[in-house]
């Protein structure tokens, strides 16, 4: 299968494409892309890095820092994440609008 | 040198519900009398830390204990014969295990008269669907530190600078202070290595920044969440809010109590 090698991602409302290689997470992806996305412990235990998966498959190693509820909204650790099909992934670390779709 | 004033002192009884605002307390080696002396731990926890609190069950924040006792789990008795001048003191005896009984009242207006009813964790594990069991330590069941310590001016420039109000119960400290220097709003960063005297014993060594995780983010009153407030402190503040405590001098403390700096 082939993976992703970029992907959308928005942050303080403005998108960007992310090149991404293979093994590597969303997170670190987008600071290697020098974007300042929010993170603190990259263990997916502090919840810095919640993000809402708009689009795309991930495998998320650690989900401690995820709620049922925050599941629920489609949220993910970028810390934990990789690519895990083709499908085109936005990361949208913007999570208003996913709290308001969420009522 | 005077360096500020404590505003209000803070405990949680069941470690991730709701804490309470109390007078006065005996702060010991381990803490706050009464903080965090009971925990709910789930059986599929992270075995590092496996406690259930807010960062899985959001709501879990609005539950809301309460001690039976009153003065007695805020003085222990005897205190004055331990005081002296031969430093560091001795921790006073606590009271058995009876004393520490605690209710709980949930979001929903139900109360458990005591939270080791079964019917407590019972109904709890309905509601979450995990299995969970109360834990008990009369010393103490916080995560790094025992005393922890958060400035109102911090409190008030987040807000500024997120635009929005910002509540202090979102930082769960033990105590919540003023600073007389209110140039630097985060000023308790400055003290990390630093003695401070709080009041007419208590003594303890600040020893790092607080690390915070997503409990801040759900507001102290309707759980809701504001992710913004962690990634903002994670962009512009290390990540870091308020300063953890250890203790070298056990001792009583007021709320209004002068904080000065050895």
């Amino acid at each position: 299968m082939t993976l992703i090698e970029s992907f959308r991602l928005t942050l303080d409302g403005e998108d960007h494409t992310v090149p991404i290689t293979p093994g590597e997470t969303l997170l670190e992806a987008a600071l290697a892309a020098g974007i300042s996305a929010p993170f603190s412990c990259q263990e997916g235990r502090c919840g810095t890095c919640k993000s809402w998966l708009r689009s795309g498959d991930v495998s998320m190693a650690n989900v401690r820092a995820l709620s049922p509820r925050n599941q629920e909204r489609g949220y993910v650790l970028a810390c934990q994440s990789r690519p895990s099909s083709s499908e085109p992934i936005w990361l949208d670390f913007d999570l208003s609008e996913a709290q308001s779709n969420a009522g | 040198m005077r360096i500020g004033t404590i505003d209000s002192i803070w405990r949680y009884p069941v470690k991730g519900m709701r804490g309470e605002e109390i007078p006065h307390i005996f702060t010991a080696f381990t803490g706050l009398m009464g903080d965090r002396i009971y925990g709910v731990v789930a059986a599929d926890g992270d075995p590092g830390h496996p406690w259930h609190t807010g960062r899985d069950q959001e709501e879990f924040l609005l539950y809301k204990p309460s001690y039976k006792a009153g003065e007695e789990l805020l003085l222990p008795q005897h205190l004055d014969a331990t005081y002296s001048e031969w430093e560091p003191g001795i921790d006073p005896i606590y009271p058995d295990s009876e004393a520490f009984k605690v209710k709980v009242e949930t979001p929903e207006g139900v109360t458990y008269d005591d939270i080791e009813d079964p019917a407590f964790i019972s109904d709890l594990e309905k509601l979450t669907g995990r299995s969970l069991r109360v834990h008990f330590t009369q010393r103490g069941q916080f995560d790094a530190r025992p005393v922890s310590i958060f400035s109102l001016s911090a409190a008030a420039r987040l807000g500024e600078e997120l635009g929005m109000e910002i509540d202090k119960r979102r930082f769960r400290a033990n105590f919540y202070v003023e600073w007389d220097n209110q140039d630097d709003p985060f000023y308790e960063n400055s003290l990390v290595g630093k003695t401070l005297k709080i009041g007419e014993w208590l003594e303890v060594a600040i020893v790092a920044r607080d690390p915070r995780c997503e409990m801040i983010t759900l507001d102290p009153d309707t759980a809701d969440d504001t992710p913004k407030l962690l990634q903002h402190l994670a962009r512009n503040h290390g990540g870091d809010a308020g300063v953890f405590a250890a203790v070298i001098q056990r001792g009583r403390v007021n709320k209004g109590d002068p904080i000065f700096l050895k």
